[in-house]
């Protein structure tokens, strides 16, 4: 007998319209964005989501919840096909696959203080969103109670994406999506939320997939990881036997692209 | 005998109510090094570029030391001469390449325009030198990306397109503040790369801004650590990771990943260390007030 796994993914694809060689009349184009993905992610693992810009990680990782809609294929949630799934449908699931961005200036609204951006959508789920709740939450990611009365502007980048941490964790979900969430953090800032990323995920049991195109991030964080080169999964099992012996000319560029802290003459013509 | 292309002396640079944003800073660059910055966010390795160039913050001011490019005193220039001079010397690799590029003009007027108002170049000799650098960092087809506008080029080659932008004059100094920082791992290493050679083909100093110990290693020869607008260490590259002297360095370097040690990287600078620091800073800044006041 085996466990039905967390995410069960098969024959995934899914194309967007390419408006800029759309003709006069009739539709526009398609660009195939991922082309047949299968793949399972199992349950309280972290798994790594690689590739270089335009390798469709991303675009993978917003079908996983559900912000985008595949054109075939399916996507198994814990046993259910959510690939088909209308909004009305997807509402119950929505509070358990959460989503932490990028840019926390830009998905943190700037005119909220911070215990409102983190209590909103426990409102919205019913789940109370009270001070002490936001609060607690803010405690739970490693900031003082006292920032609750500060604005996004007012924190550094580390603290910023703490707190998309914390809105994400609040609402108690089982599954977190992170979409490049250290790219833009100094190495120290970076170390500081990979950690906590890493100690939250064991403490409340999640799963997490984790978008990076920086294999080192990846392999210090992860235990699977999924390596996308167009659309196409190149790479895919546990981070040690990915990194030890990789079976793409992809991987290995991409890991021959990280700068190490060591002096090495020949790095740049490798 | 060397002349030195950048100079930087015991500069200190304040806000209006003196807190010090950096505080008795000491560099130099010798023609074709490339001089690493390296710090945390906020630790002012942008502001000393800054200060070189002449576009600090308003409000920000340089209020004691000096800043000899190629061993001229700006300090002592009036501010329009000054300003000739550094646009003349030098030129900034910005960390965003899409602010830097004037969003209305197409790629060639901002590479070509330059060329002729600052350097004098004529729009013959201007144009030929943009097209031969946009070759240089591998550009295909260049006629057309200089009849480009910058929306319709990916962030790569818009790095790409103002490095061939600051090496088309062969300046005396570069400072490039992050230019790596917003990019890919695989197009981070092609843009080094290119800095590399071009720096070596034009003799240009460089002084590179980064947070990153892996890219300092691999990009430059002399290192300077900064905390809190301070330097913690300023020696050859290759001395820092055979063994660092200070503390901070260390742990700058424990923070990146490394492959010797997995599970030495990505560990953060130790809460206590930077409690010391701090608190020797204070100290100074106790001091500081105490003589200025």
């Amino acid at each position: 007998m085996t466990a039905t796994p967390f995410f069960s993914v098969r024959n995934l694809h899914l194309s967007f319209a390419d408006r800029a060689h759309k003709p006069l009349f009739g539709p526009a184009p398609r660009i195939e964005v991922l082309k047949g993905l299968d793949l399972d992610i199992g349950e309280g693992r972290i798994t790594g989501i690689v590739g270089e810009s335009g390798s469709g990680k991303s675009t993978l990782g917003r079908v996983l919840v559900r912000l985008l809609d595949p054109d075939s294929g399916n996507v198994m949630f814990k046993g259910q096909d959510i690939a088909g799934l209308d909004e009305e449908a997807l509402r119950p699931l929505r509070r358990d696959l959460q989503m932490i961005f990028q840019d926390p200036m830009s998905s943190l609204n700037p005119r909220h203080k911070v215990w409102r951006i983190i209590a909103q959508p426990m409102k919205r789920y019913g789940l109370g969103g009270t001070r002490e709740q936001a609060t607690e939450a803010l405690v739970r990611v490693g900031l003082p109670a006292e920032f609750g009365d500060r604005f996004p502007h007012q924190l550094s980048g580390g603290q910023r994406q703490r707190v998309g941490i914390a809105r994400a964790i609040a609402v108690g979900p089982s599954f977190i999506l992170a979409d490049e969430i250290v790219s833009g953090l100094d190495v120290s800032s970076q170390a500081h939320v990979l950690m906590l990323l890493s100690k939250l995920a064991k403490e409340m049991g999640l799963t997490v997939a984790f978008i990076s195109h920086d294999l080192s991030v990846i392999r210090h964080l992860c235990d699977d990881v999924i390596v996308l080169d167009h659309g196409v999964i190149v790479d895919n099992g546990p981070v040690e036997q990915v990194f030890d012996d990789p079976q793409s000319d992809v991987t290995r560029k991409l890991l021959a692209a990280i700068p190490l802290p060591e002096m090495d003459d020949t790095w740049f013509e490798r | 005998m060397t002349r030195t292309v950048l100079d930087i002396m015991n500069l200190t640079v304040n806000l209006p109510n003196r807190t010090r944003i950096l505080r008795d800073v000491s560099l130099s660059l010798e023609p074709g090094e490339v001089r690493a910055l390296v710090g945390e966010s906020g630790a002012g390795k942008s502001m000393i570029g800054k200060a070189v160039l002449g576009i600090l913050p308003p409000k920000v001011r340089i209020s004691e030391g000096e800043i000899l490019l190629d061993n001229e005193h700006l300090g002592a220039m009036t501010p329009v001469t000054r300003r000739n001079t550094v646009a003349r010397m030098s030129a900034l690799i910005p960390q965003d390449p899409l602010t830097a590029l004037n969003p209305l003009r197409k790629i060639g007027p901002q590479i070509v325009d330059p060329l002729r108002r600052i350097h004098g170049w004529s729009a013959d000799k201007a144009r030929a030198r943009a097209l031969e650098l946009l070759d240089r960092v591998h550009i295909r087809a260049p006629e057309r990306v200089m009849a480009s506008y910058p929306h319709e080029l990916s962030g790569g080659m818009r790095q790409r397109i103002l490095i061939a932008a600051a090496f088309a004059p062969s300046p005396r100094l570069i400072v490039a503040d992050e230019p790596t920082t917003a990019l890919d791992v695989t197009v981070q290493k092609e843009i080094l790369k290119l800095i590399r050679e071009l720096q070596r083909e034009t003799g240009t100093a460089v002084l590179f801004v980064t947070h990153d110990m892996g890219v300092v290693a691999k990009i430059s020869q002399k290192v300077t650590v900064l905390f809190a607008g301070k330097v913690m260490e300023d020696a050859p590259t290759e001395q820092v990771f055979s063994g660092a002297a200070h503390p901070y360095t260390r742990a700058l370097i424990n923070a990146t990943p490394s492959s010797a040690d997995p599970s030495r990287s990505f560990t953060p600078v130790p809460a206590q260390l930077v409690a010391d620091l701090h608190r020797e800073i204070a100290q100074d800044d106790h001091l500081y007030m105490t003589v200025t006041s």
